[in-house]
């Protein structure tokens, strides 16, 4: 699904054509999200008079998607250096945080933010929104940390070696040097965990997030027709899916300076 | 020469050991400010070592090197203003490959000197026209050929104004039509006084070069003498055996 990237005119460079189809994507987003509920008010019942609660719910699914993939990708960095750290300790906490969170199910680390942090650290008694952001975040971080560090690791030691022999610090050798060209390689495996993470966020129907998944079931419990009810519901997943994709793919043409995606 | 005494580089009795390996042992000598040194021996004999010690890309295990008055050490500030005053150039060119052949040699003084967009951008293109690059300045590395690639490092390295130039065989990696274009801007360089010191197995460039060859030897520099000499009579048979292998 990468159809856009080729309407756009033939004299625009590679990073205009990214940027039209990025900045086009965003706004497509918006507006779907704005104006959802006026496609689905034409399909016939039970859709049409629930167009308004899909709308919300697909509005708060993206909600969920956009704060704590943002918050995944800084935490996936966070610990990516950490695990590639100089310094032991850093490592190690880097190398517990992942180990936690790969190895138990998400569905346990939502209800354990919602219903026993608070138990744990009283001030952490988040709404059940902001738990679902955390638990969604510390996920994700943990599997784009991996991605990252493979990254990392894949940028020829030459790199740094030149970078270095410049005068660069190491602060700049990173900014510079290293990152651009590790996030560019981690690209693909950072987008399969954003697309995982839009899907995952339904499991925010267990404590309550008023979500699209959540709103189907509601619909369909109340109308007894779970064939229209969730047929919508995905073919919604399936739509914010594809938007998402079409941003990343324009992404990773926007760092593929030598031409290699066609 | 700038007249001084003093010598740029100066080498004391410096030692590196890679496992069991004895790399460098008691290496001493001295380099000075608008000397053409070049470095040559057997591969695994050290050359390379020393030379990237000199920057510290290479921890040294003993004995001390000092660069332009700075001693070589682990103190991170004085390293970076020490690898600012010397460039480098690697047999594998080593260009970043997601920045244009512009911003490859734009990166370092914005970021180290502090210099403004356009005046980088203006000594930018000054050196690309030097190393004959100047209409391929907007392009990325992947376009280009390793010789067109390597002009690019050397201007690079240069747009530092570094008071040395470490060349580590920066034409081995080359196909053989690549290799003369880049030997041309070293001659080129060497011209203009940059003080230089070249680890190669190009014979012809250290002869019509050089101030200086240093045959490198298991560790130890065998020779130092300057080319005529060098490749004169030479009574050292490990050195005949070395130049019957490369000089055909």
């Amino acid at each position: 699904m990468t159809l856009s990237m080729v309407h756009w005119p033939a004299s625009w460079s590679r990073q205009q054509r990214s940027s039209a189809t990025m900045m086009t994507a965003v706004v497509v987003l918006c507006v779907l999200l704005w104006l959802l509920a006026l496609p689905l008010q034409q399909v016939s019942n039970p859709i049409g008079n629930n167009a308004q609660y899909f709308a919300e719910g697909a509005r708060v699914t993206v909600q969920l998607t956009v704060i704590s993939g943002v918050a995944g990708v800084l935490l996936g960095v966070l610990a990516a250096l950490g695990k590639t750290s100089r310094f032991v300790p850093l490592r190690w906490v880097a190398s517990l945080y992942i180990w936690v969170i790969r190895g138990t199910p998400l569905l346990v680390q939502v209800l354990f933010v919602f219903f026993a942090l608070p138990s744990l650290i009283p001030v952490l008694q988040l709404t059940d929104f902001s738990s679902a952001c955390v638990a969604l975040a510390l996920n994700v971080g943990a599997y784009n940390a991996e991605a990252i560090r493979s990254g990392l690791l894949a940028v020829p030691k030459g790199q740094v070696e030149a970078a270095r022999s410049l005068g660069l610090s190491r602060w700049f050798t990173f900014v510079d040097i290293t990152f651009p060209q590790a996030f560019k390689i981690a690209l693909p495996p950072l987008v399969n965990n954003i697309v995982a993470l839009l899907k995952d966020s339904s499991l925010a129907y267990a404590i309550g997030v008023v979500e699209l998944t959540n709103i189907g079931n509601r619909i369909q419990a109340a109308t007894f027709q779970p064939l229209p009810i969730l047929a919508t519901t995905a073919t919604i997943y399936l739509v914010l899916t594809t938007v998402l994709t079409q941003i990343s793919n324009a992404v990773e043409r926007r760092f593929d300076v030598e031409g290699k995606l066609q | 020469m700038n007249g001084t005494t003093q010598p740029l580089i100066t080498v004391d009795k410096v030692n590196k050991r890679f496992g069991t390996h004895h790399v460098l042992r008691d290496v001493s000598t001295h380099f000075n400010a608008g000397e053409v040194a070049v470095i040559v021996g057997a591969s695994g004999s050290g050359k390379s070592t020393l030379l990237r010690t000199l920057n510290r890309l290479e921890t040294h295990d003993s004995g001390r090197i000092v660069v332009d008055g700075i001693e070589v050490n682990d103190d991170q500030k004085q390293l970076d203003a020490l690898r600012a005053e010397v460039g480098m150039v690697f047999q594998q060119f080593n260009l970043f490959p997601h920045l244009t052949v512009t911003e490859n040699v734009m990166l370092a003084p914005r970021r180290v000197r502090k210099m403004k967009r356009d005046e980088a951008h203006h000594c930018a293109m000054e050196l690309l026209d030097r190393v004959g690059l100047k209409a391929h300045a907007h392009k990325h590395p992947f376009a280009l050929s390793g010789g067109q690639q390597q002009r690019v490092a050397i201007a690079r390295a240069l747009a530092m104004k570094p008071r040395v130039m470490l060349f580590d065989e920066p034409t081995s990696a080359l196909d053989p039509e690549m290799v003369k274009e880049v030997l041309d801007v070293m001659k080129q360089l060497a011209k203009s006084g940059m003080t230089m010191l070249v680890v190669t197995h190009e014979m012809g460039f250290a002869r019509e070069v050089g101030d200086r060859i240093l045959f490198f030897d298991q560790g130890r520099i065998a020779c130092d003498a300057p080319p005529e000499k060098f490749f004169g009579a030479q009574d050292n048979p490990r050195i005949r055996a070395f130049l019957g292998q490369i000089v055909h």
